[in-house]
């Protein structure tokens, strides 16, 4: 892939605008001149922990290491299949790749909640089926309880990919908490993000010590244990990664983290706003309900166009106005790697979802005025 | 003991470091786009490689050459024994056997040809020559082994950037199809957590950029600038992506690369001639291999490993930090890749050496601090 040389829409996607006292985190890391994962890491760890309110998260390099280590922890390997929605990044079944095992696809409920359907999640559990892994798409919960129900009564890990939510909420457990592991993703354009960047979070002891193991090559010290005087040498017990986090990154989490609530506050009340002006363009389904967003981190601002045959043109008249849109998710299993490995697969809804889905400019110094001219924009072009 | 008198590694930042990172920071992109591509052009540059892609570590780098080579089940990969885990870990990602090989023995510590040569079988499809604590291997001697029997040469350069291969100036990882640096922070060049690989392949740089993203046929960068939002994924690839602060960190280092190596050698060269007869000290490698080498790290040779953990406790005790390298075969997750007779050369050295403090920014009161105290330890042993 080359990297392309166009222009900058004027309504971006994302934004991330970063603070004085971000700078002044990564600065001082910096001229420490310790990069290694280390004190900062465990502090970020500790407070991230502590705000989801499990006992163990693990900082590593993606949430696309975190899902493969969570998988790895879950005991998935080959022979085995771990359940997944296809309307979700690839990373979400790539990482069941990783392990040797396969990926099978579940249906959404529908456009209006574009969410694992749990019906359709039994139907399709077999002997081989491992784990199950929930998407909190774009922000919103999932039938996490009834999935974690389910999964309690055939004996199956559930895997939590929580890519777009960190901080929300169902029935006052925080999602990431439910499950027996936990991916988050610290990438750019997430709600709380640092570049590129990922987190395991877990209650379970032995999960949590799997995934430090196997985060630095199942190394049995690290260079920080060395350099503090802890151990002088290691052991190797375990085919393991380079999934490490470094410290500027996880100064930048650690300081980011204090605003993170705020942060997502305001996307809150941005989104309700929003909502209220997409309601009433016509030929749009708006997903989701008002009731969920405060439970929602409001990670971003999805919608499906009624008429199916119409995103390409959509996406690009708004780019034509300086709008940019993104497509949250084109179907895994419609990818050429997929449709050669797994071939025959039909997901009707979410199909359709992803043929008529597009994704609106959304960030949290966003102004009225940005939003008023996207609805506007929006509304004149599905009429044209 | 968390102070130490003379650490292992130190990093150096000078201020215009720290600014490229705020700079970046401040922009507000922070993703994979044009600081990444200028620190892969500057990149490409220094080495000498037509081309650089920039990944997440060097582990990663090993990875996707070992799966841009198409090893995979069935197939054996030759590694030597002396190296650090991610050498051999690689071609088990991507479902391959490695094989381990010995060193040339207890004076240079590189993988050697002929044992290598004496390990190819019909499933055999890569060797791996890794250019340990920055010292070259004999890589043409392995290409020249590779080319003879369809082999695929993967050069591990991730403790030596900058070395080079010959008189002639030709640095590693422009010798093998792929080659994986490592940018964390203990290295030469370090950002982090970071890392490359180099290729002179044009087919091999593209699948290398594919799985490092997915295999996604656009990136966020793309779509930003206007690319359409669609994209196809046409393979199963990872995420091995550097991010922007990271890339910008690199671009600002590398122009000082080439001084900090000078240094490193500089400062070998003083150890060696301070060390040179110590009773008890032998010193590995050649005055003509110091000199081609890029200097990850400094090792001295004790008489045996009791000898070797007696002096390394004499030097901490001492507030003078050192390490050592196991050999692979001797973890526990790699015991059973010990051939039959075992691997002599690659044990008697890991269970010899001990490597010295050594940075960049080591001046002589250092050195001469490592030096005083080596000797009293040596002396102790005699």
């Amino acid at each position: 892939m080359a990297m392309s040389t166009g222009t900058a829409p004027e309504l971006p996607l994302f934004d991330l605008r970063l603070e004085p006292q971000d700078f002044d985190a990564v600065a001082q890391t910096l001229r420490s001149g310790w990069l290694t994962m280390g004190p900062r890491t465990q502090a970020f760890e500790e407070v991230f922990a502590d705000h989801l309110g499990v006992a163990h998260a693990v900082a590593v390099s993606s949430c696309t290491a975190a899902l493969h280590l969570a998988y790895l922890a879950a005991g998935v390997g080959p022979g085995d299949e771990v359940i997944v929605p296809a309307f979700t990044f690839a990373a979400t079944a790539n990482a069941v790749i990783y392990c040797g095992a396969t990926p099978v696809f579940a249906e959404i409920v529908s456009r209006e909640h574009p969410m694992l359907d749990v019906a359709d999640v039994e139907h399709r559990i077999t002997p081989r089926t491992k784990a199950v892994c929930v998407v909190h798409y774009a922000g919103y919960a999932a039938e996490v309880d009834r999935i974690k129900d389910l999964c309690d009564r055939h004996g199956l890990a559930l895997i939590e990919d929580v890519a777009h939510a960190p901080s929300a909420s169902l029935q006052g457990r925080k999602l990431g908490a439910w499950g027996l592991a936990s991916a988050f993703s610290f990438f750019s354009n997430k709600v709380l993000s640092v570049g590129e960047g990922g987190l395991l979070a877990t209650d379970d002891d032995e999960v949590a010590a799997f995934a430090r193991s196997r985060r630095s090559h199942a190394m049995t010290s690290g260079t920080w244990d060395r350099h503090s005087g802890r151990t002088d040498t290691y052991d190797v017990v375990g085919l393991g990664y380079n999934y490490r986090l470094d410290e500027p990154r996880s100064a930048l989490l650690l300081s980011r983290m204090q605003r993170l609530e705020e942060e997502i506050e305001r996307r809150r009340d941005l989104t309700v706003r929003y909502r209220q002006l997409l309601c009433q363009v016509p030929g749009i389904i708006v997903p989701f309900e008002d009731a969920e967003v405060p439970g929602s981190s409001c990670y971003v601002i999805p919608i499906m166009l009624e008429q199916d045959g119409r995103q390409a043109q959509v996406s690009a008249s708004l780019r034509e106005r300086g709008i940019q849109t993104s497509i949250f998710y084109p179907s895994i299993h419609r990818f050429s790697a997929y449709r050669e490995r797994f071939p025959g697969i039909s997901l009707p809804i979410t199909e359709l979802a992803s043929r008529t889905e597009l994704t609106l400019p959304f960030y949290p110094h966003m102004t009225n005025d940005d939003q008023d001219r996207v609805a506007e924009a929006l509304g004149q072009v599905i009429e044209s | 003991m968390s102070e130490w008198r003379v650490p292992l590694t130190e990093i150096p930042m000078p201020e215009q470091d720290v600014q490229a990172v705020l700079d970046c920071l401040r922009s507000g992109w922070l993703t994979m786009g044009p600081r990444t591509q200028a620190f892969e052009a500057a990149l490409s540059d220094h080495v000498g490689s037509p081309h650089a892609i920039a990944v997440s570590s060097g582990t990663a780098a090993l990875h996707l050459a070992c799966q841009a080579a198409g090893l995979g089940p069935g197939d054996e990969v030759i590694v030597p024994a002396f190296t650090f885990v991610a050498s051999a870990s690689a071609a088990r990602y991507v479902g391959a056997q490695p094989v381990l090989c010995d060193i040339r023995g207890p004076h240079d510590f590189n993988i050697d040809a002929q044992d290598a040569a004496a390990r190819i079988t019909p499933r055999t499809k890569a060797i791996v020559a890794v250019h340990f604590l920055g010292y070259s291997a004999e890589v043409l001697a392995l290409r020249g082994l590779c080319d003879e029997h369809g082999l695929v040469l993967i050069e591990d350069c991730a403790e030596a950037i900058e070395a080079q291969v010959d008189g002639t100036g030709r640095q590693v990882g422009t010798v093998g199809d792929l080659g994986a640096f490592s940018f964390f922070s203990k290295k030469q060049l370090c950002v982090g957590e970071g890392g490359m690989v180099t290729t002179a392949q044009e087919h091999l740089a593209t699948k290398v950029r594919q799985l490092r993203s997915h295999a996604m046929t656009s990136g966020t960068w793309d779509r930003h600038r206007g690319h359409d939002p669609a994209y196809d994924i046409v393979d199963i690839g990872f995420n091995f992506r550097i991010d922007e602060p990271r890339a910008a960190l690199g671009l600002s280092r590398l122009p000082r690369l080439h001084e900090d190596v000078r240094r490193r050698r500089a400062i070998v060269r003083s150890y060696r001639a301070q060390l040179a007869g110590t009773p008890g000290i032998e010193l590995a490698w050649s005055d003509i291999d110091v000199e081609r080498g890029s200097h990850f790290a400094f090792p001295v040779l004790l008489s045996n490993r009791d000898a070797r953990d007696a002096f390394r406790a004499y030097l901490k005790q001492a507030g003078v930090q050192t390490t050592w390298y196991p050999a692979l075969h001797s973890f526990t997750d790699y015991r059973h890749l010990r051939p039959e007779g075992g691997l002599p050369r690659a044990e008697q050295a890991a269970d010899r050496h001990c490597a010295l403090p050594l940075s960049c920014t080591m001046n002589e009161d250092a050195v001469a601090i490592v030096v005083e105290t080596v000797r009293a330890a040596a002396a102790q042993l005699v």
